[in-house]
């Protein structure tokens, strides 16, 4: 477009920010950003839906964060909206109560507030919804278009449900295997409820607060069920009872939603879908979206980015379930033929995200490097997501490749 | 002069691109309607417009939403099934039908609105409230008749009150049918009842409130302006 030079930049700039001045709400009607939709997020945060509120944060965002990720960026996949919850302030704790029950010998109700005075737990665990990586299926499975943003690594403080239940008294009976909870119905919002395995009582926490702030109220504040280790579904937000039951709960958000298929009692890794086909959801034949999958993101170079040679510094993140620890990650930039182990950060049981880097050797050139994690239970990645296609596209765990040149 | 004209024809193209990407619409096609009134009560339309699936997947989406309250005639279902497989499929859609020489009626753009608020304006407690009936009270007080068109152009989010029922569901605004269409609808919702005297919409107003956009919040401050008996 030939040259454009300073006094065209500047009529066009002044241009355009007349177009803002006057079609501004106009235009705001048409695209609402993340911080119109969510008060205090990042205006950045691509908005996947407005109703119910998903937000998903941009890659490079996220991997600008790598330690931890603020409230401000942290993605949203609400599946209810509750009025007058979209912020990222903490909400009321007052008058706030919560039902325990189903299988436990001394039922009880709790106040939010009551929580205050019991021992303090804090844990950071990745948060990740099942649907994240979801686009890199294919066929396009349905659902929200989620690239690799719908994930975060964040630091919960709360007590602990079994402290809890000490507390108060009561003790579960035999036939407790699932803990389900309900979440918050105010404002005729829907039915949401999630069960996971009996198992998972050995780290729940009733979180109160978030990486050191007030829990925020659309995050699931004021009191959030999380189950380290397990998928972002799961974290039932705005708690309202909790009751120990014999089987799963039967409610749509366990089934058929937040399911893959499955061959009952084999440990097969794959799915037995073809892609692109539907499936018969059952409680025998499918299972509900539990532990996170194994997976590994590389947060830098960045896709397209052009970076200096000819040692070139790779690094990113890890992480399991935590039922094992993350023991190596390997980095290839032959596209899978021979892989060199990156250096772990730690290398002990943990439900947070572990940091790794590695430096290879690369001309100058265009190259795709890929990154692969492996725990102690002998888990890893396969170098094709796909083989994992599911018709609503969940647990993608696919070995990551970046494209990048180097100068 | 010339050297100007690149750069701008630029902008404008990337302002078109814009407006036409920032909002995403459904596909002109028989059963637009009611896909628009099915799915809109609970998600915004980018939400469906935006997938492209097999008819046997739609089929599996359709299974899971009525399995989530979502309440359909099997005719309705299977004309929303052959809309959202034509038209949000895998193959590309077909050429839009070509646009009808006869005018619309207000009943027919209703049915836009008949999804959620009945097809005779009957509501549907605890989230849908009644037309029939309360519009003709809205109609009677000051400021009523201008808050109806808002309220249907723009939406309205947050909690009211409704012949003594509490409503708190969102009311998605209508800002992409036409002012004609807009206008013809709000007239059908005269005809079940409106007081002496009132003035029938007429396009021309539906584009002056266009002038002003409002989001749905500001249209319920706009209603709790109103005095409602």
């Amino acid at each position: 477009m030939g040259k454009v030079n300073r006094r065209t930049t500047l009529k066009l700039m002044g241009l355009g920010a007349a177009f803002l001045a006057v079609g501004g709400r106009g235009l705001a009607q048409q695209a609402p950003t993340a911080d119109q939709l969510v008060r205090g997020k990042d205006r950045r945060l691509l908005v996947l839906s407005q109703r119910p509120i998903v937000l998903e944060t941009p890659y490079e965002l996220l991997a600008a964060n790598a330690e931890r990720t603020p409230k401000e960026i942290l993605y949203i996949r609400n599946n209810v909206d509750l009025p007058g919850y979209n912020t990222v302030e903490g909400a009321n704790l007052e008058g706030w109560k919560v039902q325990v029950g189903g299988l436990v010998d001394k039922p009880f109700t709790f106040e939010a507030k009551e929580l205050l005075s019991l021992p303090q737990q804090e844990v950071t665990m990745v948060l990740q919804c099942s649907g994240n990586g979801r686009t890199l299926y294919q066929p396009r499975p349905s659902g929200n278009p989620w690239k690799r943003g719908g994930v975060g690594n964040v630091t919960f403080r709360g007590v602990r449900l079994r402290d809890l239940l000490a507390a108060k008294g009561a003790k579960l009976l035999d036939k407790a295997f699932h803990i389900t909870a309900h979440a918050s119905r105010q404002g005729n919002a829907p039915e949401f409820v999630r069960s996971v395995p009996i198992h998972a009582l050995e780290n729940a926490l009733l979180a109160l607060s978030m990486n050191g702030e007030p829990l925020p109220a659309v995050h699931g504040g004021p009191v959030r069920l999380v189950f380290p280790g397990y998928f972002g579904v799961n974290h039932v937000k705005w708690v309202e009872k909790i009751e120990f039951t014999e089987g799963e709960n039967t409610t749509t958000e366990q089934m058929p939603r937040y399911r893959v298929p499955a061959i009952p009692n084999t440990q097969l890794p794959f799915l037995p879908q073809e892609p692109g086909k539907t499936y018969p959801y059952s409680f025998q034949n499918s299972r509900p979206n539990w532990l996170v999958t194994l997976n590994s993101f590389i947060f830098a170079p960045l896709e397209g980015q052009t970076v200096r040679g000819p040692y070139v510094r790779v690094e990113g993140v890890a992480f399991n379930d935590g039922i094992a620890p993350i023991v190596s990650v390997e980095l290839s930039t032959n596209g899978g033929r021979s892989w060199h182990r990156a250096e772990l950060e730690r290398t002990e049981k943990t439900f947070g995200w572990v940091r790794w880097r590695g430096t290879v050797y690369l001309r100058p050139g265009e190259h795709e490097v890929m990154a692969r994690a492996w725990d102690a239970a002998g888990r890893s990645q396969p170098l094709d997501g796909n083989v994992a296609w599911n018709e609503r596209g969940y647990e993608y765990s696919g070995v990551m490749r970046v494209r990048f040149t180097v100068s | 002069m010339k050297r100007f004209l690149a750069p701008m024809g630029l902008l404008a193209l990337g302002l078109a691109g814009y407006l036409a990407l920032g909002q995403y619409t459904l596909p002109e096609g028989p059963g637009k309607d009611l896909v628009l009134a099915k799915c809109q009560a609970c998600h915004d339309i980018g939400f469906v417009a935006r997938e492209r699936l097999s008819r046997e997947r739609w089929d599996a989406i359709l299974t899971e939403m009525v399995s989530r309250g979502l309440q359909i005639t099997p005719e309705e279902r299977a004309a929303i099934l052959d809309y959202l497989a034509l038209y949000l499929g895998l193959q590309p859609p077909p050429a839009p039908p070509p646009v009808q020489a006869q005018a619309k009626t207000g009943a027919q753009v209703y049915a836009s609105c008949a999804g959620c608020h009945g097809p005779q304006g009957e509501g549907n407690p605890p989230t849908f409230p009644p037309l029939k009936g309360h519009v003709e009270k809205l109609l009677r007080v000051e400021g009523g008749r201008n808050y109806l068109l808002l309220a249907v152009l723009y939406g309205v989010q947050g909690p009211i009150k409704v012949e003594g029922q509490e409503y708190s569901g969102i009311m998605p605004g209508f800002t992409w049918l036409s002012d004609e269409e807009l206008a013809l609808v709000l007239n059908h919702l005269l005809t079940w009842g409106a007081p002496q005297g009132v003035r029938p919409y007429t396009p021309a107003e539906v584009k002056a409130a266009r002038e002003k956009p409002l989001g749905p919040e500001e249209v319920l401050k706009a209603r709790q302006g109103l005095k409602l008996p």
